[in-house]
């Protein structure tokens, strides 16, 4: 059962009720956007003492568009805790450790997120230290150098997951020009460079950690108009100046696409399949059946994972993936077998695409992960921090919380036939398959 | 010995309890009986409940050859049929709830643990309960779990992740000879000899009337504890609890376990066990001491500071008092891992091979620095104030809060269902002296198990065994006072003697 309980696809952190209709984000929240393009969502909740203090930055690994750059985002977000000319490395990391903050940071594709969840009497400490160190970063080259050995670190301990090398070999096989076509923690030979990059990390900084690309979430216990003053206060004179990076567009796939990629290391081979997406939006119907599809055909409950896991027991694991992006990317499937059966769970999958572009999808299965995703959701809304943790990427995609109720409606109104016609539009020349295989 | 003694007085108090709230078969509980054998945390409004049925069994309960016995009932009971339904159905029943149940299992508990919304909480709870007292234990289920857990320690335990293959094969080594002295999730021979028949066997003696009590957090009404204490006490068997006691064995000098894998970086796990548990007075005083030498994946860590921050070596260095499942892929520990046993340990993130003996001299150094001259005042000042908020982070959800006091419950802490409150109050009426006398009543560099996951086995040995120097260069500027102290780690004395060095092909931990 831990798998229902850790089962978590982009939509399950979201929202949606039975009438969509209704207000589904269960808080009220305020969006006020600053003269300087700063925008900040504030959502008061009943949670004593406590905020969750969010920075979402636009900008991840998709932004890496300079041969060469790949993991830059990611080894930046390590940068940012470096310190500034008023609170140099160590200060501000001793400020933070008196406030008994709960500060991390994280790097993903399409956005970065600096995160602290404090008491809320420190929350003008927080914004003090923070609005300085995302307009006046300073950090010297010999830290620089130092914290490249960090990355280097975290590549080497994340390198023995199998995993990660399959994931690597997916993005590389599925796409040719666009920056998805590279990990966020970067390639090897890139992250070893990164020591010699110091000037090209103040460009970068200075190009995406402005105003207008970023969003501020403050999740808790707090006052809205103290808290909105305070923001203008410390962020206001915060000069505009960002520029977009120039992504490729990825031309469109035109037939399949496979690869396998060697572990080095004993693994049961992993198969994934994918299929190229559209970008999210919360009304693009197509891309939202997809979703739904997704967990439909190859969920927890579903007719193809009860049979392959529970009753042949053919696979040792079997789960679909799909994400919301701000380009289009992938919808997946990832099963974990044995050599014997890997073609057999290959074909089956392909079948059962198959089947449900040509039979219409059970009515009461639909309903259910409807209702799945309402339960899910309010019940994942318990703190602070899980609030800011799961708007996070909505924000980071869609640029605010403004069209989260357009994004349930449209999960409500996905119909049977839209479920089809999803799956009629996962054809072959879209199609992606990566074998990962062990060195057993 | 004091301490062990302590130990076995605190098993048989908690003994004593669970014996005297024993009660016949079929009898409805009375309202004392009903408080003894509940832990509930009442939110009125919560539009949730969460679950936790902690049972006082284990990993120490596993019978010999049969390591992850009592984790593989666990997920029998988790993953598997009911008598009325088949798991098939269950999966289906729960879907549209977004809910389910797992099963932890610990070296000393066992907690299944779900959380539903109110809406669903009738049939979540006849499910929960169908689940403990009615399992189907099918050969099929068997075979697929058994499956999973073979592919899990064969592969992923040994090949996906060095830095908990370390952890796992430290903790191993520590309780070496004892029934601590194997992972929950268990041995490759044990796994594959487990049969239908030990898991009933085990969940009759296990899973009993005596050795459970029902946590709940939420928004329930005062019925749903009484229908789970009596349900639970009408369908569970009635064998007497059993506990066994870990006679630890010593550790003499530096005991060094080498595990050969062909990898790009060195992981190292270091570790002895101590007998301090959460009701300990000098609990608290070595939390904080713990908070600044190795606070879990937080800048404020001591050992973080000198290895990553300072030098760039590696991702993260921490230390630990109490055992930290998982803490890969957590930056809060997971509650439900409450132990009679505790162990001291310090988690050296992967460094490159030739930096992993400086790296290590490097730890032991501030070990040794801190042991023989106790922590500063203004370092004190700081993790005091540092760890008395911080511990409220502990608890983010109540399903969280309740795990916490489940688990006080187990150690005997009164923790009035607010442990990060009860923590913090204690933190802060904490001096240096206390701080300092706990350091040198508990924590030592000398007597210390240190596990390497490593590719050239025999050189590392050799270097270890020829105590070598292990001076570091960089490609960037150090200051001064940096590479001052580069040359006081690189000559930092490691004694280590040959038959205290045993090295492990990895295809073989784990096999029995």
């Amino acid at each position: 059962m831990r798998k229902i309980l850790l089962f978590c696809s982009c939509l399950l952190l979201l929202a949606m009720t039975e009438t969509a209709k209704s207000n589904v984000f269960p808080y009220p929240y305020k969006v006020e956007t600053l003269p300087n393009g700063l925008k900040v969502i504030l959502v008061p909740m009943n949670s004593p003492g406590i905020v969750a203090y969010y920075t979402i930055v636009r900008t991840g690994s998709r932004d890496e568009w300079e041969p060469g750059r790949s993991g830059f985002a990611h080894f930046f977000e390590h940068m940012m805790f470096r310190g500034t000319k008023r609170h140099p490395g160590g200060v501000y990391d001793s400020i933070i450790t008196s406030l008994g903050a709960e500060a991390n940071a994280y790097t993903t594709d399409d956005y970065t997120c600096y995160h602290l969840t404090v008491a809320n009497n420190d929350l003008e400490r927080v914004m003090d230290l923070e609005s300085d160190r995302f307009q006046f970063l300073q950090y010297p080259e010999p830290e620089f150098k130092t914290e490249s050995g960090a990355v280097y670190g975290e590549f080497r301990k994340g390198r023995t997951s199998p995993f990660n090398v399959l994931w690597e070999k997916i993005k590389e096989t599925a796409f040719d020009k666009h920056t998805y076509r590279h990990t966020t923690i970067g390639y090897e030979e890139d992250i070893k460079n990164m020591p010699n990059m110091y000037d090209y990390s103040k460009s970068f900084y200075q190009r995406y950690y402005r105003p207008e690309n970023c969003v501020i979430v403050v999740v808790g216990d707090m006052k809205e108009e103290s808290t909105i003053a305070m923001v203008k206060k410390y962020y206001g004179k915060w000069a505009k100046g960002y520029t977009e990076p120039k992504i490729e567009k990825e031309p469109e796939q035109t037939s399949e696409r496979t690869a396998t990629v060697t572990y080095d290391g004993k693994t049961n081979p992993i198969l994934a399949i994918g299929y190229k997406n559209y970008a999210f939006s919360p009304t693009n119907k197509q891309l939202i059946a997809r979703d739904l599809l997704s967990d439909l055909a190859f969920g927890s409950n579903s007719k193809l994972y009860k049979r392959l896991y529970l009753q042949e027991q053919k696979v040792i694991s079997f789960q679909p993936s799909f994400q919301m992006n701000r380009d289009p990317f992938m919808g997946l499937v990832y099963a974990m077998t044995t050599e014997e059966n890997l073609k057999y769970v290959q074909d089956e999958i392909l079948k059962e695409v198959d089947s449900f572009s040509k039979n219409v999808v059970d009515a009461t299965a639909l309903q259910d992960l409807k209702k799945r995703i309402k339960y899910s959701y309010v019940m994942d809304l318990d703190s602070p921090k899980k609030v800011a943790g799961n708007l996070a990427r909505f924000v980071a995609i869609t640029g605010g919380i403004e069209q989260i109720e357009d994004y349930f409606a449209t999960i409500e109104s996905i119909t049977t036939q839209d479920i089809m016609e999803a799956a009629k539009s996962l054809t072959p020349e879209k199609r992606t398959i990566v074998i990962l295989k062990g060195s057993n | 010995m004091k301490n062990k003694l302590k130990i076995t007085a605190k098993a048989l108090i908690l003994l004593l309890t669970i014996t005297i709230i024993t009660m016949p078969a079929f009898a409805q509980a009375t309202a004392k009986e009903i408080e003894a054998k509940t832990l509930l945390i009442k939110e009125t409004n919560n539009p949730t409940v969460s679950f936790n049925i902690w049972f006082n069994t284990g990993s120490v309960h596993d019978e010999v050859g049969k390591d992850g016995l009592s984790s593989i009932v666990g997920e029998m009971i988790s993953d598997g049929a009911t008598k009325k339904h088949t798991y098939d159905e269950l999966l289906n029943i729960m879907y549209p709830m977004a809910t389910g149940y797992e099963c932890k299992v610990d070296k000393d508990m066992t907690v299944i643990r779900g959380r539903v919304h109110k809406d669903n909480l009738e049939k979540f709870t006849e499910l929960l309960i169908e689940a403990i007292t009615e399992p189907a234990f099918t050969q099929e289920d068997l075979n697929r779990i058994k499956k999973q857990r073979l592919d899990y320690l064969e592969k992923t335990l040994r090949y996906s992740s060095d830095e908990e293959l370390a952890k796992a094969v430290l903790h191993n080594e520590i309780h070496v000879s004892t029934r601590y002295g194997h992972i929950p999730e268990g041995s490759v021979d044990g796994i594959k000899s487990i049969t239908l028949k030990d898991v009933e066997g085990y969940y009759k003696k296990y899973y009993n009337r005596n050795s459970f009590v029902v946590g709940l957090a939420g928004g329930f009404n005062d019925s749903l504890p009484i229908k789970m204490v009596n349900t639970l006490n009408d369908k569970l068997a009635s064998d007497q609890l059993m506990v066994n006691y870990v006679m630890q064995m010593p550790i003499e000098g530096l005991e060094v376990v080498i595990i050969e894998k062909k990898n790009s970086a060195t992981a190292m796990s270091i570790g002895y066990p101590i007998s301090v548990l959460r009701d300990d007075p000098e609990f608290v005083p070595l939390s904080l001491f713990n908070s600044w030498f190795g606070q879990h994946r937080n800048q404020s860590s001591h050992l973080y500071n000198v290895i990553r921050e300072k030098r760039g070596l590696n991702y993260g260095d921490y230390s630990y008092i109490e055992a930290f499942p998982n803490g890969g892929a957590l930056s809060l520990p997971d509650p439900n891992s409450a132990r009679r046993q505790q162990l001291f340990e310090i988690w050296l993130r992967p460094v490159q091979h030739q930096h992993s003996l400086f790296t290590l001299r490097a730890a032991l150094r501030e070990l040794k620095n801190v042991v023989d001259n106790g922590m500063t005042q203004s370092d004190f000042l700081k993790t005091q104030a540092f760890l008395s908020k911080f511990c409220r982070h502990y608890t983010p959800t109540l399903a969280s809060r309740l795990g916490y006091s489940i688990d006080n419950l187990f150690y005997g802490v009164k923790d009035n269902q607010n442990y990060p409150e009860y923590l913090s109050k204690k933190i802060n009426k904490l001096t240096l002296e206390q701080v300092n006398t706990s350091i040198k009543n508990h924590i030592q560099y000398k007597n210390l198990k240190i596990v390497f996951v490593t590719a050239d086995a025999e050189k590392l040995k050799q270097d270890l065994l020829n105590n070598n120097p292990s001076p570091i260069t960089y490609d960037n500027e150090k200051s001064a006072e940096i590479l001052k102290e580069d040359k006081e780690i690189s000559n930092f004395p490691l004694s280590v003697n040959a038959e205290r060095i045993k090295i492990i092909k990895v295809e073989s931990v784990f096999q029995k």
